[in-house]
């Protein structure tokens, strides 16, 4: 008797399984999906990727002063290594170390209190 | 046992007594440096404080991609390629290797400092600069700190550029010796 109460669940079960087995497909799917959805996104702001993505909104009128990069003049990491190579690296360097000198990169103050907060800005409207 | 019931205990007690008077007194200091008027000031200049800060943090961004890009491939392009080139001509590039890594170790603390500077400038203009100015002004004030500090990253950077340069001129000096005292 017990036996064929237990047998009679099993197959209510794989009937409750095999009836639903579609919407069952679709409904871990979307689980599935959401998951990987938040991971990622997660992964997307904590890496920093965020932060250097200048397509997203409110940052459409700096994303086209992106510069450019430069393929010309890269040193090539085979080769014999002759006074003139070195010459040609150090006028190589110095160029690039120009370039990447050149701005003085959050220099300024312009989260000073004095000038961001006290100015009165309603004045000169 | 009670002992360690009762030590426990304690613990947990001067945590929340902590907990509880640490924001207070913050509160309480930020509140001093603040006058009425200014905090006026702050409630009246509010939105164009946040267009500014909006500003701010979208100018900041195209810097750091910008300046990202001209730091990553002085790196990739030139130091790595100059490093491997001089190992595998049997040449002393310790020098070099060594500034390297340097720079890479200060390429990876600007990245981590810009992270941490833009996170507290999203902090600051979620502030209800109307409603809590003593909170925005405290906010304002931390994000003035790490910006100084995305700086001081960036000249050192610029420093080690230069460590670099040294380093190369002292080898040319070496290798122009040394291949002239072979002719």
């Amino acid at each position: 008797m017990s036996d064929l109460e237990t047998k009679t669940t099993d197959v209510e079960l794989t009937t409750f399984w095999a009836r639903h087995r579609f919407f069952l497909l679709v409904f871990f799917t979307i689980i599935i999906a959401l998951t990987m959805t938040v991971v990622s996104l997660v992964v997307y702001n904590l890496s920093g990727s965020a932060q250097l993505d200048l397509s997203r909104p409110g940052y459409q009128s700096v994303s086209s002063q992106v510069e450019r990069e430069d393929n010309t003049g890269e040193f090539s990491a085979s080769g014999s290594v002759s006074r003139e190579t070195l010459e040609d690296f150090m006028k190589l360097f110095n160029e690039y170390g120009d370039r990447a000198k050149s701005v003085d990169a959050f220099n300024g103050d312009p989260l000073n209190p004095e000038i961001l907060e006290f100015t009165d800005t309603t004045a000169n409207q | 046992m009670k002992q360690i019931v009762l030590g426990i205990t304690g613990a947990f007690m001067l945590f929340v007594v902590i907990a509880l008077t640490a924001p207070l007194a913050i509160a309480q200091s930020q509140s001093e440096q603040l006058s009425d008027e200014q905090r006026a000031r702050i409630i009246t200049n509010c939105t164009s404080m946040k267009n500014t800060l909006t500003q701010l943090k979208a100018s900041d961004a195209l810097l750091r991609v910008n300046r990202g890009k001209a730091y990553e491939s002085l790196r990739l392009r030139l130091m790595d390629t100059f490093n491997s080139r001089l190992s595998s001509n049997s040449l002393d590039a310790e020098g070099m290797v060594s500034v390297t890594k340097s720079y890479d170790s200060t390429l990876s603390d600007f990245r981590t400092a810009y992270l941490v500077y833009e996170r507290q400038l999203t902090v600051t203009m979620r502030v209800d600069c109307s409603k809590d100015p003593d909170a925005f002004h405290a906010a304002i004030l931390e994000s003035r700190t790490k910006r100084a500090a995305v700086h001081a990253k960036v000249l050192e950077l610029h420093s080690r550029i230069d460590d670099y340069k040294t380093v190369v001129n002292d080898f040319y000096e070496d290798f122009k010796r040394v291949s002239g005292s072979d002719a």
